[in-house]
């Protein structure tokens, strides 16, 4: 086959399979905050803070996986 | 940026004009064929698909498009690094910002303006990020260090959405400097306030068994280069990331249009729409990405000036 293709084919797949990550990621984050804030409606400043931190963790650990697919597709 | 999409626009259009032209000169007259080919090939900066409609998997494709627009490269032709410049534009910036907003005190005055602005965010840093997490007095010590690398990384994302310019966080090697003095600032807080050895024995929690020593160490000095290289990676991904999915919006304006002239002009107006919502989650992302590396490098100096906890 084709490498190029195949490195396209590589590359499309891994960056479905990074987001899929990412979102679930994500997606558990901010149900965990909501529920943290309604919970605690006083805590709102502190939950923000945290998940913000939490989101850029878990954005930066997606971001890796996207970048290997990026150096496929173009290089 | 918008000026390779243009050019990419220009070439597509006459695309399904000049094909079918071409390909009934070509057992003719190929040289003719060839000089139209010459006339759309000298667009602006030579990053453009070769030649309208034809499938073309050579030299230029989207993803050179999408590389050329995000990579480092000459500037107006004098400047061998793009980045290069606007990095030091958006450190001038920063140093002329934060005079102008330091005059405005001079006097013993109530900063107005600019002053009473950039005050708001530094007593934000300072009562935000630094205190809570480097802890007070140490906290104070870090402040004009973590606010230099909020302003920074805030203009050099706001400048970068300008047209016709670069963010220089968007090059890894940037960010990696950044990443450098964060590291350094990092070791120096445990140092300073422990010495050399006691910094290296306060990696390793206190009332550890001993047989979890040969895992503990590595693991520790391991997560000390970790953390400058998690920083380094996510600022670049993300700076790069936002501009990769605009280039590619507008992109497929050109991409459709080259398959028919309708497609293209029905793809524009959703295209442009979500590139300027892209464009409008670029500003709110270089304020997060600005204090969330403020806000990690203030946490990772807080592990090394108290490390009990």
């Amino acid at each position: 086959m084709d490498p190029k293709g195949l490195a396209y084919f590589a590359a499309g797949i891994g960056a479905g399979l990074a987001i899929v990550g990412g979102a679930a990621g994500i997606g558990r984050l901010a149900a965990a905050a909501l529920e943290g804030i309604a919970r605690q409606p006083n805590a709102v400043a502190d939950i923000r803070g945290a998940m913000i931190v939490a989101a850029g963790l878990i954005e930066g650990a997606t971001f890796f996986a996207l970048i290997v697919t990026m150096v496929l597709a173009f290089k | 940026m918008s000026a390779l999409v243009l050019a990419l626009l220009l070439q597509a259009h006459p695309a399904p004009a000049a094909t079918p032209a071409a390909s009934q000169m070509q057992p003719v007259e190929a040289p003719a064929a060839g000089a139209t080919a010459q006339a759309h090939s000298p667009a602006p900066e030579g990053h453009t698909p070769a030649d309208g409609g034809e499938p073309d998997h050579g030299a230029a494709g989207p993803g050179d498009v999408l590389m050329h627009h995000v990579q480092d490269g000459p500037f107006l032709g004098i400047f061998p690094s793009k980045h290069m410049v606007f990095l030091l534009l958006v450190a001038v910036m920063v140093i002329v910002v934060a005079q102008l907003g330091v005059r405005s005190y001079r006097g013993g005055r109530i900063p107005r303006g600019l002053g009473a602005a950039v005050e708001s965010l530094v007593l934000f840093i300072r009562d935000e990020i630094a205190e809570p997490n480097i802890g007070h007095g140490d906290g104070r010590k870090f402040t004009p260090l973590l606010c230099s690398f909020f302003f920074f990384i805030l203009v050099a994302a706001l400048v970068g959405l300008l047209p016709f310019s670069a963010t220089s966080t968007g090059n890894i090697a940037v960010t990696l400097a950044l990443a450098t003095v964060s590291f350094a600032a990092q070791q120096w807080a445990g140092i300073s306030k422990y010495g050399i050895m006691g910094h290296f024995y306060n990696l390793v929690p206190p009332g550890l068994p001993l047989w979890l020593l040969p895992i503990m160490i590595p693991l520790e000095i391991l997560s000390m280069f970790t953390k400058p290289f998690a920083l380094t990676v996510r600022l670049f991904a993300n700076m790069l990331a936002g501009h990769m999915v605009i280039t590619t919006l507008l992109l497929l304006i050109a991409l459709m249009g080259q398959m028919s002239w309708f497609a293209g002009a029905a793809m524009a107006p959703i295209s442009i729409v979500l590139a300027v919502f892209i464009m409008l989650l670029e500003v709110l992302v270089a304020f997060i990405q600005a204090y969330i590396f403020t806000l990690l490098t203030a946490i990772f100096i807080g592990m090394y000036a108290h490390p009990a906890h």
